[in-house]
């Protein structure tokens, strides 16, 4: 195959692109260049890549608006415009969303308090009386799903073989996620926030929802309503990061991920509640690993060389057995009783008919 | 431009070219091949998308990634085999993992803004009365007293080094890279 230098090529895109931004560019000049992105793939890919930055870049007239015509600001300067005024460093957005939520916690929290008055009085003759602190430990089996109602109202629903522990005192709610995975409805408290401990890491909430699950060496947070925040107890200034809705943080060991996903995309991710669970290109040992979360029956990737194959679809997370009869229809792949273990290997003939 | 699949590869592709450029870097020693290798795995995904598009386009682009250096490697007859299995061992999940370019629009204008204050001083001149102040190529040659073609090449030249850095972050040009530590894994025989 020949290979021409990409810079090359991105020259020639560049011109292209410098000449079409001419006023003369004549219906010539286009069929010229349309002949030039036929040539190759690697003139249009390129090409694409010039022109939507190019496309992107008409965005900086924001940065314009209101200056004098032609005069060309001093490099840094747009940091002074009213859109960069506050951003100091690079973690505008997560400065942003703090000082948003901050405000709405101190309205709602005023507004609650005063139409709530008689309700906490009540509530606190209430809590003083009993034992003021409310301890538990909740554990479900593999394959197993229960929703529990803590008393400040908040409930946690927890996923197949986990272990939730409960304090909840006057002046905090705190969890610790012992194993598995749970999702957590929060009811709103701002004097009490709500703490999940798990794999050495905090995450805080006050009135929101959120799933979290441990890893084997971190944790993943998944939140879909309200602002949460994550931090390592150890080192909570170093750490911190605020998650907004949307958001799915992954830790393992120090270090902290954090990707921002459209909300369905983040609800897929809680599935699980209603008994099933979505691939979108999985590889093949996430998602047995997935599985295996849920039955008794274990499936074990005999051949290092399946893992990587790619998984997409609903499944039914009690239906393993279903889940394994369609990888043997789709892949070149073998499953093999043995025991209470479902064992898959690669079908050594590839026939794919 | 138009067209359904140069619209998916401009909104589903080239908003993962950091996390990918992370990678190579990271993976492949001679940086100054890095470039190449990209615009290769571009023209893959954008002929393999033709036939289908893939369901996770970012799974798909490293896995391209990951044979392209793969096929590289025992193309230089370099490396024995036990090198190419540690391929599989690439640290590519951090890279796969890493947030996705950008969060709203705040961030796209600051690193648009960035990226033009990477720009020589008459270059930068020239997109900005073009991009920001709308005006016409000759009218530019005009108020900056040079001629037309000048222009044209200043624009040629800033589309590129925007380009490099608004898709690829600061990982992304060719001249301004940082010089990393080379870790050179995948050459050692």
């Amino acid at each position: 195959m020949t290979n021409p230098d990409s810079r090359q090529v991105e020259r020639e895109a560049a011109a292209w692109l410098a000449r079409r931004d001419r006023a003369d560019w004549s219906a010539q000049d286009q069929s010229a260049f349309d002949a030039w992105l036929a040539e190759a793939t690697g003139h249009r890919v390129a090409f694409l890549r010039l022109e939507s930055a190019w496309h992107e870049a008409g965005r900086l007239r924001a940065l314009g608006a209101g200056a004098a015509s032609g005069r060309i600001p001093a490099r840094r300067e747009w940091a002074h415009s009213p859109y960069f005024a506050s951003a100091v460093d690079g973690t505008i957005a997560e400065t942003r969303h703090r000082g948003a939520a901050g405000r709405r916690w101190r309205v709602t929290g005023g507004i609650a308090a005063a139409l709530l008055g008689m309700a906490v009085i009540a509530a606190g003759l209430a809590w003083w009386n009993g034992a003021g602190i409310e301890r538990g430990v909740w554990r479900t089996a593999l394959g197993a799903q229960q929703v529990v109602h803590l008393s400040d109202g908040s409930t946690a629903t927890l996923d197949s073989d986990t272990e939730l522990a409960v304090v909840l005192s006057r002046r905090e709610r705190d969890l610790e996620l012992v194993r598995g995975e749970a999702f957590f409805e929060v009811a709103r408290d701002p004097s009490r926030p709500f703490v999940v401990h798990a794999n050495g890491y905090r995450v805080t909430a006050v009135g929101t929802r959120f799933d979290v699950r441990r890893e084997t060496d971190g944790l993943r947070v998944v939140v879909t309503h309200g602002l949460v925040r994550l931090d390592s107890a150890r080192e909570p200034a170093r750490t911190a990061a605020m998650l907004p809705a949307g958001s799915i943080a992954t830790v393992a060991g120090t270090e902290v991920r954090v990707q921002h996903v459209p909300l369905e995309l983040a609800q897929e991710y809680l599935s699980w509640r209603e008994g099933y669970v979505v691939f979108h290109g999985t590889p093949l040992a996430d998602a047995v690993a997935e599985f295996n979360r849920y039955n008794v029956r274990q499936i074990v990737i005999a051949d290092p060389s399946l893992d990587t194959l790619r998984v997409g679809g609903n499944f039914r997370l009690d239906n393993g057995a279903a889940f394994v009869r369609l990888m043997q229809q789709v892949f070149p792949v073998r499953a093999e009783q043995r025991g209470d273990r479902i064992v898959l290997s690669r079908r050594s003939a590839e026939r794919r008919d | 431009m138009g067209n359904p699949l140069d619209d998916w590869f401009v909104r589903e592709v080239l908003v993962h070219e950091e996390a990918l450029m992370r990678f190579l870097h990271r993976n492949w020693r001679d940086h100054d091949e890095v470039c190449d290798l990209r615009q290769e795995i571009y023209v893959r995904i954008y002929e393999a998308a033709a036939r289908q598009r893939p369901d996770s386009t970012k799974s798909f682009l490293f896995a391209t990634a990951r044979n392209l250096l793969a096929d590289r490697v025992r193309r230089q007859r370099i490396v024995s085999i036990a090198a190419v299995g540690d391929l599989e061992q690439l640290n590519v999940l951090n890279d796969e993992l890493s947030p996705d370019r950008w969060l709203g629009g705040r961030q796209i204008l600051r690193r648009l803004a960035e990226a033009l204050d990477r720009l020589p001083d008459r270059c930068r001149e020239v997109v900005w009365l073009r991009r920001v102040e709308d005006l016409p190529q000759k009218e530019i040659a005009r108020r900056l007293g040079i001629s037309e073609k000048t222009v044209e090449k200043h624009i040629a030249k800033g589309s590129r080094l925007m380009a490099d850095y608004f898709h690829g972050g600061s990982g992304g040009g060719d001249t301004r890279v940082q010089a990393q530590p080379a870790r050179g894994r995948m050459h050692e025989p």
